[in-house]
């Protein structure tokens, strides 16, 4: 009678989910929590319900979630491989069991066989356990959004946990940070790890601001041979003796290294491929080499790598092009002060006259605490300010974005705050040539607001598409 | 030509939520007033010298953090630490920071662990964080009649209570404050201010900044007559556009 009862619950679940589904969109709605909040509610358990029906990659970590996600998802198209993956950030447990139940079919059965999870730190301890992935990502921890999950080790923690419930997984973890690393140490878990090879990177890069300058296991002071950025790098505690682990796949050399995008050499254990990644930053070449740890394991060929490498474009929010009365739209999201300097310095290699707007939201998805904004180095925007003709400022935040750029020595009467996205464009329409660039870098929110606004304005796709 | 010296304890470790932004706006708002400014970090293995400095600061980390620093700021900078307060140096210290200056913390399993005791304050951990917008009314930042509260965000386990001789730094008017029973947030002693407010505190509370500048130019330079004043309109429209947000 149980077993009957039970088995009603998961199947009232999928239908009630794929119901909610439907009239959401049917109300122009990109419904990606509700459904699963219902299921969930419906049958508890249906994490450990669904787990033997896929074959599950579970992606998290603080930075790069989404673009590692969109790689991988080449390498799977690219060993023919069907796959369901959630979008538009939608990574917390009511968002996964969206995903996962629409792939199914109304008896069960799914639809495609392998399930990609981009999967929010937090929410991974407890998921991980009952999806029991076949293979976890852990692409950095870098502190992000700390209102929300306390400290910076409690997210490593809570990563820990998820992987200590999942000793069949196999782990594919970023060998330059010396947290991400650490979760490959004392464990039976098959590990692959990723980094640059040593002293790789073009750049000096002075350890600043590191979020974990202190080994994890003696709090020794670590000393590096070489950095790439942030924390990441080749460390190596004088005490313990915990270092940055040999990385199976590593970029062995970076050959070109633009605003738009870097060539690079990156040796796999069973040959090397030098590829040109369309994706700038040195963060992206992270990306890429998580995503080919995969590939990897899938088995593809050399030249398949580097044909998803290659062919792979910025997606949704992180850097998205578009063209807005003559002028190129830069939308870039930012998130946390890591990858916000990452952006900065991308702007820096920018040559002509632009304008640059800045749209911090404090809403839930954004973090309510902007305090980070005063851990970026905008100082560094000093170096382009010849080239920006005006900066904005809007979101709900507007005010403190404005402060903080005048302490970093933008002149308070080139700084301009617009609270309304429609008036932020046009402003910017307005502030700027046809034919130059603007760059608007929004927060979450703040980027579904702007995109809402575009959405409207230029007819754009439906985001959750 | 007026000039301060600006001390950051232990800045790569205790950096938390944008507690660099204080040193930062203390620096601009000096240079704008052409008042030379030097900063210097102090950390681990570096001697501490507070007869050095006019102003010293000292922010929030992460527990991890803060117990790699624990040997050497208990056998290393306390005394120093001690006397600057007593001497009545210009202290600002922050959150964790905020913490450490106090007696003791103690644990939920009831392990009380020494603090410095520069100010008679203590903390007790407690069950939940403390977390979000806090607004408070700071009596001595009061000019021409008009209340002055101070907007910033806070996330807190610790609850931390004060005792004689210290006063609290203002009356909370939205958010937890020191221990979300008494209504008081922060503390003051001498010339040392506590507070669990960062986000970043000083740039948008651009009248505390200036307190505290000058309050140390008075300590160097006894014939000091007042700071010039500059144009905040950016700060005060981020401070006023929060305060009315939170408490309306
Ligand atoms: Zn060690």
């Amino acid at each position: 009678m149980k077993k009957l009862s039970e088995k009603f619950r998961l199947g009232l679940a999928i239908i009630m989910t794929k119901l909610t589904v439907f009239m959401l969109r049917l109300a122009g709605r990109g419904g990606t929590s509700l459904p699963g909040k219902i299921a969930l509610k419906i049958c508890p358990d249906i994490f450990n319900k669904l787990s033997d029906r896929f074959r599950i990659i579970m992606i998290t970590g603080t930075n790069g979630k989404t673009t590692t996600s969109r790689i991988v998802a080449g390498m799977l198209e690219k060993a023919g491989l069907q796959y369901v993956s959630n979008k538009s950030g939608a990574n917390l447990a009511s968002g996964i069991a969206t995903t996962l139940i629409s792939s199914l079919s109304l008896t069960g059965k799914p639809i495609a066989r392998t399930a990609l999870l981009e999967t929010d730190e937090a929410a991974f301890r407890t998921l991980a356990p009952k999806l029991k992935p076949e293979i976890i990502i852990v692409t950095n921890f870098f502190r992000d959004q700390l209102d929300r999950y306390g400290e910076l080790y409690t997210t490593l923690n809570s990563v820990r946990e998820g992987i200590q419930g999942s000793p069949e997984s196999r782990l594919i973890l970023n060998a330059d940070d010396s947290l991400c690393a650490s979760l490959g140490q004392n464990t039976s878990n098959p590990v692959i790890y990723f980094g640059l090879g040593d002293k790789v990177y073009p750049e000096d890069y002075l350890i600043a601001n590191a979020d974990a300058a202190f080994c994890i296991n003696c709090k020794s002071r670590y000393e590096y041979l070489s950095s790439s950025f942030g924390h990441l790098g080749h460390f190596k505690c004088p005490n313990c003796g915990y270092e940055r682990p040999a990385a199976q796949i590593e970029c062995t050399q970076v050959l070109e290294y633009d605003n738009l995008s870097s060539t690079i050499e990156i040796q796999i254990p069973d040959g090397k491929i030098a590829v040109k990644l369309a994706l700038p930053g040195l963060y992206n070449i992270y990306n890429a080499l998580a995503g080919t740890a995969v590939g990897h394991i899938l088995e593809l060929k050399e030249d398949d790598l580097t044909y998803v490498l290659e062919g792979f474009e910025c997606g949704f929010g992180r850097m998205e092009t578009l063209l807005v009365s003559g002028r190129e739209l830069k939308m870039i999201l930012v998130k946390n002060p890591t990858g916000f300097n990452q952006v900065l310095k991308y702007l820096l290699t920018q040559n002509d006259k632009c304008v640059l707007a800045f749209s911090i939201n404090d809403k839930l998805a954004d973090g309510t605490d902007i305090s980070w904004l005063w851990d970026v180095d905008f100082e560094i925007l000093s170096f382009m300010q010849n080239k920006v003709r005006r900066f904005f400022v809007s979101g709900t935040r507007a005010e403190d974005m404005a402060v903080r750029l005048k302490y970093a020595g933008i002149p308070s009467d080139s700084i301009f705050i617009k609270h309304d996205d429609t008036e932020l464009l046009d402003s910017m329409i307005e502030a700027s040539n046809e034919g130059e660039t603007i760059y608007l870098l929004p927060t979450y929110t703040a980027m579904l607001e702007i995109r809402k606004n575009l959405k409207k304005r230029y007819n754009l796709k439906e985001f959750w598409e | 030509m007026y000039e301060l010296n600006i001390c950051h304890l232990y800045p790569d470790l205790l950096n938390l939520y944008g507690d660099r932004g204080n040193i930062i706006a203390l620096q601009r708002r000096c240079q704008w007033r052409d008042i030379e400014v030097n900063v210097e970090n102090i950390s681990i293995g570096d001697t501490f010298k507070y007869e050095d400095y006019d102003i010293i600061f000292i922010g929030g980390g992460q527990d991890y953090e803060q117990t790699i620093i624990q040997d050497d700021l208990m056998n290393g900078k306390r005394q120093a630490i001690v006397e600057a307060v007593e001497d009545g140096k210009v202290f600002l210290g922050i959150c964790g920071g905020f913490q450490l200056l106090g007696k003791y913390y103690k644990t939920n399993n009831g392990k009380e662990i020494e603090c410095l005791g520069a100010l008679n304050v203590w903390t007790h951990a407690g069950d939940t964080r403390l977390i979000g917008d806090i607004v408070f009314e700071v009596d001595f930042l009061k000019s021409h009649g008009k209340n002055y509260c101070i907007v910033g965000f806070e996330n807190h386990a610790g609850k931390t209570y004060l005792g004689e001789g210290v006063k609290p730094l203002g009356k909370v008017i939205k958010g937890f404050g020191n221990n979300g029973e008494d209504g008081f947030e922060g503390a003051v002693y001498k010339n040392t201010f506590c507070t669990y407010s960062h986000g970043s505190l000083l740039p948008k509370n651009p009248v505390l900044a200036d307190h505290l500048i000058m309050l140390a130019l008075l300590n160097k330079y006894p014939d000091f007559q007042g700071l010039t004043p500059l144009d905040d309109q950016l700060e005060n429209l981020a401070h006023e556009s929060l305060i009315k947000r939170f408490t309306e």
